[in-house]
């Protein structure tokens, strides 16, 4: 049953079909916010994500757009969780980007780059996660960050070489 | 990576279980409906009687500030809080007529026994009633789409075996 079917059917009331999109989804969208935050952090975002996604579900009007919708608001609840604690610090979700003509490393393995994604700054590590551990398009990725697709590709770029650079001081070689 | 979340995915539907808890929609519906019928009940008995002293005219005030205290509490409660999905739309814009249209005879008919006052009562109750039907209308109108689109989709699985 595809996502749009289950999310239609959530529309009309059926829990059972909400209960099979969280089943669904719920791990794709912890490993967002867990990548994001720590663990304890991440089981606390993650029920606000869905306590938002049950009570926005009535309102969503392309329901064939379910996972950039969903990865929309867990991307605001990290936001805001992280706004709340580091509000005082600059980095953060409205840092500019500068263009970086990188283009990389297929060769990094999903396992590694898990490992050292939290050595990256909040929107590098966003993106990667986003893009590869999410398989989301760079269209998707767009419209859950609000940039346009050039400033996710350029993201990407940038994220990849910073990764490459923490995978070559780890040790690790293509 | 074998980290994994704390809350398993029956956990994490029983933590948006009051989400979907059915009496706090009724709840916040009747709110909504109640306090919006006895504003305009209060409103409408309050404008029918003429060179009331001014403690009684501040009771009739704070009457009216309890029932739209009342009806804000019921769309706080829909709009932030319970979600209501297309059927329950369709419930809710029915409750809504019906106590639109109890509201607007009720009024009338006070109007009619004192011999004034009716137009306005007809006027004020028959834009309410209005306003009910049109929710209502549309209430059934996105129902219908999602369960065409439902039909849709079913038949477009139907027709693909070879898709899980």
């Amino acid at each position: 049953m595809t996502d749009e079917l289950l999310v239609v059917r959530a529309q009309l009331g059926e829990r059972a079909a909400v209960a099979e999109l969280v089943a669904r989804w719920r791990i794709p969208v912890w490993t967002y916010v867990r990548r994001m935050l720590d663990a304890e952090r991440a089981d606390d975002v993650s029920q606000e994500v869905w306590l938002a996604v049950v009570r926005g579900l009535p309102r969503l009007r392309e329901p064939d757009r379910f996972a950039p919708w969903l990865f929309t608001i867990a991307r605001r609840s990290v936001a805001d969780r992280l706004r709340s604690e580091y509000a005082s610090e600059k980095e953060g979700f409205a840092a500019s980007d500068a263009v970086a003509e990188d283009p990389v490393g297929a060769m990094v393995d999903r396992a590694e780059m898990v490992s050292v994604l939290s050595g990256l700054p909040v929107l590098e590590r966003e993106i990667l996660v986003l893009f590869y551990l999410e398989d989301l398009s760079v269209e998707d990725c767009a419209q859950i960050c609000q940039v346009p697709a050039g400033t996710v590709k350029s993201r990407l770029n940038r994220a990849r070489r910073m990764l490459r650079t923490h995978l070559e001081e780890k040790g690790f070689r293509p | 990576m074998t980290e994994e979340p704390r809350l398993s995915a029956q956990e994490m539907i029983e933590q948006l279980e009051p989400s979907f808890s059915l009496k706090r929609r009724i709840r916040a519906v009747v709110a909504l409906s109640a306090g919006l019928a006895g504003a305009v009940f209060v409103t409408a008995l309050w404008l029918g009687e003429s060179g009331l002293p001014g403690r009684t005219g501040l009771a009739f005030g704070l009457f009216i500030v309890i029932c739209l205290t009342w009806a804000g509490y019921g769309g706080w409660l829909l709009t932030r809080r319970v979600p209501l999905f297309a059927t329950d739309q369709v419930i809710a814009a029915w409750i809504g007529l019906t106590a639109s249209v109890a509201t607007t005879a009720v009024v009338a008919a006070i109007a009619v026994q004192r011999g004034r006052g009716l137009a306005l009562a007809l006027v004020v109750g028959g834009l309410f009633v209005a306003t009910a039907l049109t929710l209502a209308v549309r209430a059934h109108g996105r129902r219908a789409a999602l369960l065409r689109r439902v039909r849709e989709l079913t038949d477009g699985d139907a027709g693909k075996p070879w898709e899980s």
